[in-house]
């Protein structure tokens, strides 16, 4: 702390851009993972000079710097690990440019995914890796951790919708990677490498990204299955089967019962429930991905197959799987959600033994686990429900944790498909990338030559997750 | 004066409750203080975290604490959005009670009463939420009921109520903004709305329009804390009009929704004795999240406006 020159940041952005009474800090220490530290001082950088001037600033001093956007990352990449400057960049929120006949838009990286979607609108287009807190995530946030969500079976991860960007490196420099067009093969594609590496390469000033028109026709069907293999059978069978679903989503029987428990929605009780979506702008092509899916589905001893192009119907066959969320948080009164594990991809092939894994390792280790997310893009997303001030539910969580990525290790998994890693997945990471780490490490070394870019995450974060910081809770 | 020990008694209960918030961030787009100052810490979830710290020991009680804890609306917006049902304005409540007495109770959005007061107790009889007390031949507010509704700012005839922090909801900074737009090309109108009601506008970024808007949306909070005179003052700068957006009868916490249209009322027979078309003035009950509504209204509004044309001096 005593290292801050807090006149100097203030000169920089302005008093009234920077807070370090203990509540802030607190606060900015915490994101929606278990992990808990605190930031030296939090300051709100307005333009691409202030984050430079602050760069060289906490670069000659050696001060960690904490790059963030909502704070609603799920494995501790915006917590302090080591303490320093977090930079705020809500401030840098502006829209800078749609182009809609160039196929690009510009955005500073404050701007949220909602609001960028609400100003392509207008347009007919849609910016689509939205993961499920676009209400809030921003982009650079997004840009940090490669953000996706339910669609990203069909229009790909941010990566994919990434052109170029502006980024501050370590040391105050101004670099332009990518370009604005489509495609490029002008040497290193260093945007792409920004994109994932959760702010330890360098500070994301302006995005340039590509977007898509929004499709007339979309369709949501569903269909219910009694064994996850037959389900999980489907999801291969529509991923190998040539055909193109918009999203392909699995929902589980204890993530059925806790939306079923806390929301009375009457889903089937069933072991799980595959719900599928095709978008064009063409319905015969729509019906044609449709009711393909509904014939795997069929195939493979689905029933109850549903499906509308109504939009109200529509919402109606996806309320379980919306309401999964707050279910699980909601689903009682000792028990609160945690986000670990809760995020892997595993081959299609291995969905339902993944699903099955979960449980079968959650029931060993004495926690409750659901198994649900997006299939369709090989993603499995899990809640942890546990009692978070019993010491003892850490260690269950911390074996059935270890469990989890040893499987899914051992099945060619990776151990995030769109979460990133921060300091709770830190240790799967560095066992599924061992042969790569010095590289990867190599690669830091060469952007962030003082190791003052958020450290102490990914190659650089403790081996134990439950003991690398605070939790955030008030364990006995 | 004599202050008591702080002690947490009240927000001990809430602990599982604390446990419970997923710390998702969902409750930030709906804050009105959160989108005023873009601070995380004035964001509902930080309240939370800020109170979790203070029970595990992890941070001492202080003014600045207290403040940012009594500086909330009660508009309930974080409660119906969270998705661990964490009851966030009754927490609040119970800290700024636990808080009430000591040194570090403060005021944060509540009401604050100057010297100008002469007792009327006009906001004793207003205040829905019996914040307001006759104590000692002094009015006072009591911190924990005070909802900052804004109800005793506009009743008092002596002007001598004002809320300690607003947050831009006061009539000086709607008053600013007002001005500010105003004098800018192409402005023709202002629309007043309450935070239930979803306004279409970004929630946290910025686009430069492509033409200057022709009105701008001001969030105050309720239809409850709008006076007459903030009303007037938009016709008075040259606005074609006024629109205020208001919850459904039956619907508003603090029964504001029924003060700004008898407001109205009284102001569109005044228009009409100014010779001034009444319908430059209108007011619309809004569902709470009907953003498409809310446009609607607005765009009809405007076609209204824009065959009426500018009021004639």
């Amino acid at each position: 702390m005593e290292k801050i020159d807090i006149p100097r940041l203030i000169d920089i952005v302005g008093e009234e851009n920077l807070k370090s009474n203990p509540a802030d800090l607190y606060v900015y220490g915490s994101d929606s993972s278990v992990h808990s530290a605190r930031p030296w001082v939090v300051v709100r950088p307005r333009n691409t000079g202030e984050v430079q001037k602050i760069m060289a600033y906490a670069n000659q001093e050696r001060i960690p710097v904490v790059t963030r956007g909502a704070g609603s990352g799920m494995c501790g990449q915006t917590v302090p690990i080591h303490g320093g400057i977090t930079l705020d960049m809500k401030r840098m929120n502006q829209i800078l440019e749609i182009n809609p006949s160039d196929v690009f838009c510009r955005v500073e990286p404050g701007v949220v995914d909602d609001d960028l979607n609400q100003a392509l609108k207008p347009y007919g287009l849609f910016y689509p890796p939205t993961p499920a807190s676009s209400r809030i995530a921003t982009i650079g946030g997004e840009i940090g951790n490669n953000a996706s969500g339910v669609r990203s079976v069909k229009y790909g991860a941010t990566r994919d919708s990434v052109l170029g960007m502006k980024v501050v490196l370590a040391d105050g420099a101004l670099v332009t990677l990518g370009a604005r067009t489509r495609v490029e093969a002008t040497g290193y594609q260093l945007h792409k490498l920004i994109v994932g590496s959760e702010g330890t390469l360098g500070v994301v000033v302006e995005a340039t990204l590509s977007f898509v028109p929004i499709p007339k026709f979309r369709c949501l069907g569903m269909a219910n299955f009694d064994r996850l293999e037959d389900a999980g059978a489907a999801i291969a069978g529509i991923m190998g089967g040539g055909i193109a679903p918009s999203m392909l989503e699995l929902v589980d029987n204890v993530a059925i019962k806790a939306v079923n428990k806390t929301m009375d929605l009457g889903l089937p009780d069933v072991a799980a429930v595959l719900l599928y979506e095709a978008d064009g702008m063409v319905k015969e092509a729509v019906d044609y991905e449709i009711n393909a899916m509904k014939e795997v589905c069929r195939k493979n001893n689905g029933t109850g197959l549903v499906s509308s192009y109504n939009a109200d119907e529509r919402a109606k066959i996806f309320m379980g799987r919306k309401k999964l969320f707050p279910a699980l948080s909601k689903f009682s009164d000792v028990l609160s959600s945690t986000s670990l594990a809760d995020d892997m991809a595993v081959p299609y092939s291995k969905m339902a033994e993944t699903a099955k894994k979960i449980h079968e390792i959650a029931a060993r280790n004495n926690i409750i686990m659901t198994a649900y997310g997006h299939c369709g893009s090989g993603c499995m997303h899990t809640k942890i429900l546990m009692e978070p001030t019993r010491s003892d539910q850490w260690d269950s969580a911390r074996r059935a944790v270890a469990e989890i990525y040893e499987y899914v290790r051992s099945v060619k998994g990776t151990t995030s498909a769109e979460h990133g890693i921060g300091i709770s997945k830190a240790a799967a990471f560095k066992a599924e990338k061992a042969d790569s780490l010095d590289l990867m490490t190599r690669v830091k070394k060469a952007f962030d030559p003082n190791n003052i870019l958020n450290p102490g995450k990914l190659m650089d974060a403790p081996e134990d997750w439950v003991t690398a910081t605070d939790l955030r809770y008030m364990v006995a | 004066m004599e202050t008591r020990p702080f002690e947490p008694k009240n927000l001990e209960k809430w602990k599982t409750s604390l446990d419970k918030c997923i710390r998702c961030g969902y409750c930030y787009e709906h804050c009105p203080i959160f989108k005023h100052t873009r601070w995380e810490s004035d964001a509902p979830r930080a309240k939370l975290i800020m109170l979790y710290g203070l029970l595990a020991g992890k941070l001492q009680p202080s003014t600045y604490l207290a403040d940012r804890i009594a500086s909330c609306f009660y508009c309930g917006r974080c409660v119906a959005a969270c998705s661990s049902g964490v009851l966030l304005t009754d927490i609040f409540t119970d800290a700024k009670r636990d808080f009430q007495g000591t040194e570090f109770e403060a005021l944060g959005t509540t009401t604050v009463t100057n010297t100008d007061c002469v007792a009327c107790l006009a906001c004793v009889r207003a205040c829905p939420h019996e914040a307001r007390l006759f104590v000692s031949g002094k009015i006072v507010t009591d911190t924990v009921k005070c909802q900052s509704c804004g109800i005793c700012v506009d009743v008092c005839p002596n002007k001598a109520v004002s809320t300690s922090l607003s947050y831009g909801t006061n009539r000086p900074a709607l008053n600013l903004e007002i001005g500010q737009f105003l004098e800018k090309e192409n402005s023709k109108a202002i629309v007043f709305g309450c935070n239930w009601s979803y306004y279409p506008d970004f929630q946290a970024s910025f686009m430069e329009p492509d033409e200057p808007p022709e009105y701008k949306i001001l969030i105050n909070m309720c239809g409850g804390r709008l006076e007459k005179p903030l009303l007037l003052e938009p016709l008075l700068n040259n606005a074609w009009g006024v629109l205020v957006v208001c919850c459904p009868d039956g619907e508003c916490e603090h029964d504001g929704n029924v003060k700004a249209k008898s407001h109205v009322k009284a102001l569109r027979e005044l228009l009409g004795e100014m010779d001034i078309d009444p319908e430059r003035l209108q007011l619309v009950q809004i569902k709470h999240g009907d953003k498409v509504g809310f446009q609607t209204a607005i765009d009809t509004f405007m076609e209204k406006l824009n065959t009426l044309g500018p009021i004639e001096k």
